[in-house]
């Protein structure tokens, strides 16, 4: 791609532009050689895409660039972080453009074409791939179903958090707590419950073996 | 050679295109120039290379007029060959633009345009419709289309492309190779010159080859794909393609 310069131009702009078409076009007097005038709306539309297109490749590149920043911001500690802060980092991430984030999230999920009413792949993408960088940042080592499953779990807890986020900010971090805790829990249990019916299977399988019947 | 095949078919140029392209390139033109929205923001300078016949400056100025009430834009209309210019002038005649500072005609080649007439910096958008193919260095083009542009301008092509689905690919290849050829018998008495529009076709490098071209010239692009957001946009699954880019 050869236009990152300019999204990353346009992405510091989102706070005091938001997700508009006039944060790109300013992009372009904060680059290295600024130009003299804002880009053109035909300039926009070949680089960004036309319409609300070019609006949907900057919320992108936004979500790109926060994840960037807090892979950024634990690289090179000697402590592996825990999963909470990372996804705590995350959500701070989102502070200086949180009353422009509802419209970002809308925007993604409102579908090019009239049907479906709403696309929910983007939100669903955007949380998964938080949670993968988590997991990647906290150096957890899970593999198999267990992959899955862990980062699913994650996906959800952070996307409630942030739907939290854009309601209350103050309180979001708590609630991310209590969740990560709640699950935590959740998965022991589970995982007890797991080891219980295998042993109750054993047993049942023993039993039917040493009757004779096969 | 170029010329000599333009020659020989300019005046039945418009003709030859309705017929083979059963009027769709007409389409692809509306298109490609309403994507580019010209005169959106205030008026703007343009530039439409191997743009003989006025398709293409026809449509920008009237585009401008009509959605933006804007009479201020201009285009320099540049094409190598004479002849195609001349259709072009008559065809201009027709219209309110004739005489008025709104459009200029040029005899030159894309490869060199004359920095007298066209200085460094002084274009807002560069448009090339089905003409790119046809030139022996399109880096070279490339490169004159980046100086001739101001900071902020655009550059955007219209070229016959690598068509993607197999299915409509291997019809479309039938098509070009049996009817194109023998509508040029018909129609204007000229097989060669159409044989050889079908073939540069095929020599046109693919989607993403082409794009690569545009970026190492210093442009700009979407991102290497498809679509919304990307360097180029297939119509009718890649029979023909706007790529675009941007002078930054």
């Amino acid at each position: 791609m050869a236009s990152p310069p300019l999204l990353r131009a346009a992405c510091a702009l989102v706070p005091t532009h938001g997700f508009t078409r006039r944060a790109l076009a300013l992009s372009a007097l904060s680059l290295p050689q600024p130009h003299e005038q804002p880009l053109s709306d035909t300039a926009i539309n070949a680089l960004f895409g036309e319409g609300d297109d070019a609006r949907r490749t900057l919320a992108d590149a936004w979500l790109e660039n926060a994840r960037e920043e807090v892979r950024g911001r634990f690289q090179g500690r000697a402590q592996v972080p825990r999963v909470n802060e990372v996804l705590e980092a995350r959500l701070e991430a989102n502070e200086p453009v949180l009353r422009h984030l509802p419209e970002a999230f809308a925007l993604l999920a409102s579908p090019t074409y009239p049907l479906p009413p709403l696309d929910p792949r983007p939100g669903l993408k955007h949380a998964f791939k938080v949670a993968d960088d988590a997991c990647r940042i906290a150096g957890e080592a899970t593999i198999g179903t267990d992959w899955y499953v862990r980062r699913g779990t994650l996906a959800a807890i952070y996307a409630a958090a942030e739907l939290h986020q854009l309601t209350s900010p103050t309180t979001a971090y708590a609630f991310l707590d209590t969740l990560l805790a709640a699950s935590a829990t959740a998965k022991s249990s589970l995982d007890d419950v797991g080891t219980f019916a295998n042993y109750i299977a054993r047993s049942w399988a023993g039993i039917v073996r040493s009757s004779g019947v096969f | 050679m170029v010329r000599n095949v333009f020659d020989s078919v300019a005046s039945k140029y418009d003709l030859m295109n309705d017929a083979m392209s059963l009027g769709i390139h007409r389409l692809w033109k509306d298109d490609f120039v309403s994507s580019l929205k010209p005169g959106r923001r205030g008026p703007m300078k343009c530039i439409d290379v191997a743009g003989g016949t006025g398709d293409i400056a026809l449509r920008i100025l009237d585009y401008a007029r009509e959605t933006y009430a804007d009479r201020e834009t201009s285009v320099a209309v540049v094409d190598i060959n004479g002849q195609m210019l001349k259709e072009g002038y008559r065809r201009f005649k027709k219209t309110m633009y004739h005489n008025t500072p709104q459009v200029s005609f040029h005899e030159g080649n894309a490869q060199e345009l004359s920095k007298e007439t066209f200085p460094d910096n002084t274009f807002d958008l560069y448009t090339i419709a089905f003409g790119i193919r046809n030139c022996t260095s399109i880096p070279m083009v490339l490169q004159e289309a980046h100086r001739v542009l101001k900071p902020g301008g655009t550059f955007a092509c219209l070229e016959f492309s690598k068509v993607t689905n197999p299915l409509l690919g291997s019809l479309y290849d039938q098509y070009s190779f049996s009817v194109i050829p023998l509508l040029g018998t018909i129609l204007a008495g000229d097989r060669e010159s159409y044989q050889y529009l079908v073939e540069s076709i095929r020599r046109f490098p693919s989607q993403p080859e082409f794009a690569r071209m545009i970026q190492d010239a210093g442009f700009s692009t979407g991102g290497l794909f498809e679509g919304k957001g990307g360097a180029w946009r297939d119509l009718w699954g890649g029979v023909a393609c706007i790529h675009t880019g941007v002078k930054l």
